[in-house]
């Protein structure tokens, strides 16, 4: 168990001067965390938070406490809710009930400004310094208490502590933040939280893209910033790290509180229970009867040896006609990347992938499409659909050239065929005209997904994460309609990070972590908890990475 | 974003926040953003309506005349330009060099006939701006550094062959007559013009270019993952303004009967102020030939009004900034707010 003894003293140990630190810094947490005795010395305190999109409950009931020097995991799978609460303390969703208290006061944030001002800071993988700026410049973004003119040497003195304090000393303030390495970057941004005297850090699965040895010295970073009186709040797939990091973790499931507990009281096996509830530790538990068996005919899309960018192995498949692959990992785990190049989007991926015994050719989307391989990006509104144009256009968009007749676009053809794929993908064709921004989440994925549905010679079907974004009601019409696909004789290969999806909608699941692929299995033999440690640790025994 | 998006989104909080705090009023503002720029061109309708009936001389079928007439050459590059912008390119900054440019070849090649030297010099005008859509295109060149320094190198190359003299057309005026000949009083271009719009919107609305023009106009990145021609499409689009700039470079050489780079004027600001007064969106994926060629006739009338009303030049050129600026400010806001 790692907790603050580490190795780690309490640094140079001066917090920062306005903020007081309001209880003794312990080296070691008490057991039990900070439990009720606490209370009123809590740095933040969320009680019975609630929040509904439409029909759907995001969080019911939510209450958590973090005190000063704490650094408290959050955990929940996707739909959990740790998405909304981390945006209802970032001011971005206001909650329909409940509160938080920093510092035992009540806080209404109005936005990510009033957050920032109310010294809550946050970093996530999503890097918010501007790369063509230098260190220091990016340091002192957005300081609202600079003056214009600042004088260089205070200036500089300033950088240079807060740099030193997330192990960053040795970097020159005057150096292109360009020229650093993600990891760099990240512990930058932990910089700017310390410099902006921020009372609250949260950490939104900061290391999905790191590697290692950045990994530690973000966690050393960490420690040091909650030594020096911070709460910080970590979220993150990956339970091993909050096993390793946190002292405290909370699990959120279904909306509500699993369970909060000291890391002293859990290991590996009671944090996966307590992530998938009672139900996840049969085979296949509490699944449908398998609709379907493999199909025997594998071996009509194979992979051999292909890397997509980034993989730390390459990858092989055999797979079969009219079957549902589903490829099980979290943000970050390459899955995207495997279909971004079978896709024909990545001009960087090597390896060979042959369809029905011909070769098809990495790196152009046109090449693709001709073999009848389709790809449906998980960023429907950046790489999927033309929002300000109509439902019509955005259905015919890749066969455009099927329609028409010598170039000419005759609008009878185009409605004729914009209205059979609304029909296939079951989206109202009174709605054809209308722009496809006015559509929901899960009609517009239907859309995407109907540009791909009647193309007969579409073999190979690549979905990223295609129910994302989508409510319930959605997410059943979009799996029937991949289904329909399938056994129209197509092989399907999807992403996704939810496990039930991947037990409702795949025959053969295929798990990937690290860029790398650590187990495949066919549903039937899947097992809930040991899936999910896969994806989230790299498999029951957690993997030590070189 | 529908409430459900919200829910079921990833966390993408950095960018969420710096998007919120960018974007917010924008976002909360967006109807009143988009009612703005309907405001402002309702206020402007209205500003020459008042002008129009206060004014002397101004409701005389005369001066109707000359405000189409006036009309004519600038609406063809105009119409030029709406495809360069509908297919999210901005706009290219060298139609008017390009235009002096076709003027120059079909003065010079009248010699070989009026058929032969049209068709030249046409082609010389889609095959300059169609290279231009190559570079921006297939190689991904921002669309106004391409278009300054090809407006530069044409300037260049028509200095060095023509040695800065004003090129005299190479056959009588006989020959090209019907060009410079009014028809039921109103002069030959406006006809080109009619013609030029008309199958412009033809081919926007019912040809595969036409639509996937504009799908990759809304969304680049979506159009190459919908395996769109992206490139193809971007140098047909510079290709159909240059052949725009090129019938309007004839039309210009004849009217003159003579040629120089001096004849390039204000052709592009004009065509640009059109685009954009008419209410396409400068980022792409929206407009229409016929918003141009209301954006047109807007900008012609209000240079007419002026012009009955004594302003100076000076005044002139400040209200058509000022009106331009206004527009893709609102334009831009509207857009602004929709991809927050």
């Amino acid at each position: 168990m790692h907790l603050l003894g580490d190795g780690l003293g309490p640094g140079d140990g001066a917090p920062p001067e306005a903020q007081p630190i309001r209880e003794p810094l312990h080296p070691r947490l008490p057991e039990g965390g900070p439990a009720a005795a606490n209370a009123r010395t809590a740095l933040l305190r969320v009680e019975h938070l609630a929040k509904r999109f439409g029909a759907i409950v995001a969080i019911d009931d939510v209450s958590l406490e973090l005190r000063a020097g704490e650094i408290h995991g959050l955990c929940g799978h996707n739909g959990a809710g740790k998405s909304t609460l981390v945006r209802v303390l970032m001011g971005l969703v206001q909650p329909d009930s409940g509160g938080v208290l920093l510092d035992g006061r009540p806080l209404s944030l109005r936005g990510a400004r009033d957050a920032q001002a109310h010294g809550l800071a946050f970093v996530d993988q999503e890097l918010s310094v501007v790369p063509a700026l230098t260190v220091e410049e990016n340091l002192f973004l957005g300081d609202t208490r600079a003056g214009l003119v600042r004088r260089r040497s205070s200036q500089r003195r300033l950088a240079g502590s807060a740099l030193e304090r997330v192990g960053l000393g040795g970097l020159a303030p005057t150096r292109a933040v360009e020229a650093l390495s993600v990891g760099e970057r990240q512990l930058l941004e932990i910089a700017r939280a310390l410099h902006r005297q921020a009372r609250l850090l949260i950490l939104d699965e900061p290391t999905a893209t790191l590697t290692q040895v950045e990994i530690d010295k973000v966690f050393a970073a960490v420690r040091e910033v909650a030594a020096s009186g911070f709460g910080v709040i970590f979220v993150s797939h990956r339970l091993g790290e909050v096993l390793d990091l946190c002292h405290r973790v909370t699990v959120l499931r279904d909306g509500r509180v699993a369970g909060s507990h000291s890391v002293s009281d859990l290991d590996r096996d009671r944090l996966v229970e307590l992530l998938v509830g009672e139900a996840g530790s049969e085979p296949g538990a509490a699944r449908p009867p398998a609709r379907r068996r493999r199909p025997a005919a594998a071996g009509t899309v194979s992979l051999r040896a292909v890397v997509p960018p980034g993989w730390s192995a390459p990858c092989d498949l055999e797979l079969g006609a009219g079957e549902v692959v589903g490829l099980a990992g979290q943000v970050g785990s390459g899955a995207s990347e495997l279909l971004r190049a079978l896709g024909g989007l990545s001009p960087k991926a090597r390896g060979e992938v042959s369809l029905d015994g011909r070769t098809l050719p990495l790196g152009s989307v046109r090449a693709a499409i001709r073999a009848g391989v389709v790809y449906i990006s998980n960023d429907r509104k950046g790489e999927g659909l033309f929002l300000g144009r109509s439902v019509a256009e955005n259905l015919v968009a890749s066969r455009l050239s099927s329609i028409s007749r010598g170039g000419a676009l005759p609008p009878r053809a185009v409605r004729g065929a914009a209205g059979r794929l609304a029909s296939r993908v079951a989206v109202d064709p009174r709605r054809l005209s209308q722009p496809a921004a006015t559509l929901s989440g899960g009609n517009q994925q239907k859309v995407f997904i109907g540009r791909a549905v009647d193309r007969e010679r579409t073999r190979l079907l690549l979905l990223d994460e295609p129910t994302r974004g989508v409510d319930v009601s959605g997410r059943t019409e979009i799996h029937a309609l991949v289904r329909l696909f399938a056994d129209g004789g197509a092989t399907v290969v999807f992403s996704s990070t939810d496990l039930e999806e991947l037990l409702d909608l795949a025959d053969l699941v295929v798990t990937v972590f690290e860029q790398r692929i650590v187990s495949k299995r066919p549903r039937e033999a899947v097992v809930p908890s040991t899936l999910l440690a896969e994806m989230t640790m790299g498999g029951p025994e957690p993997v030590v990475a070189p | 974003m529908t409430e459900s998006d919200a829910a079921a989104e990833p966390l993408s909080l950095h960018r969420r926040a710096v998007a919120a705090a960018v974007t917010g009023w924008l976002g909360a503002h967006r109807t009143a953003v988009a009612a703005g720029t309907w405001a402002a061109l309702a206020a402007l309708v209205a500003v020459l309506a008042y002008g129009a009936v206060s004014t002397d001389g101004f409701l005389t079928v005369a001066n109707g005349k000359a405000i189409l007439a006036s009309v004519g050459v600038v609406g063809i590059v105009a119409v030029g330009m709406t495809f360069v912008m509908l297919g999210g390119n901005l706009f290219s900054l060298s139609l008017g060099t390009t235009l002096a440019v076709s003027a120059i070849a079909f003065l010079d090649f009248l010699h070989l006939g009026v058929a032969a030297a049209a068709v030249l010099a046409a082609a010389i005008g889609a095959a300059v701006s169609g290279a231009q859509g190559v570079a921006v295109g297939a190689f991904g060149v921002n669309p106004i550094v391409v278009t300054i320094g090809a407006g530069a190198l044409q300037e260049g190359v028509v200095v060095k062959l023509t040695g800065g003299r004003t090129i005299v057309p190479s056959a009588p005026l006989s020959s090209y007559r019907f060009l410079v000949t009014p028809l039921l009083g109103l002069p030959f271009p406006v006809y080109v013009l009619a013609g030029v719009a008309l199958s412009a919107e033809l081919v926007l609305r019912y040809t595969t270019f036409g639509r996937e023009l504009y799908l990759v106009g809304e969304n680049r990145r979506a159009a190459r993952a919908a395996g769109l021609r992206v490139a193809g499409v971007t140098t047909a689009a510079f290709a159909v303004a240059g052949l725009c700039a090129g019938v309007a470079g004839i039309l210009s050489g004849s009217y003159n009967q003579g040629a120089s780079l001096t004849l390039s004027g204000t052709y592009t600001y004009d065509a640009i102020s059109a685009a954009i007064v008419g209410g396409n969106a400068i980022t792409g994926g929206r407009g229409s030939v016929g918003r141009t060629l209301f954006g047109a006739i807007v900008m012609a009338t209000l240079s007419d009004l002026m012009l009955l009303r004594h302003y100076g030049t000076g005044a002139q050129i400040l209200v058509k900034g000022v009106i331009v600026l206004v527009f893709v400010s609102l334009l831009n806001a509207r857009r602004g707010g929709s991809d927050g």
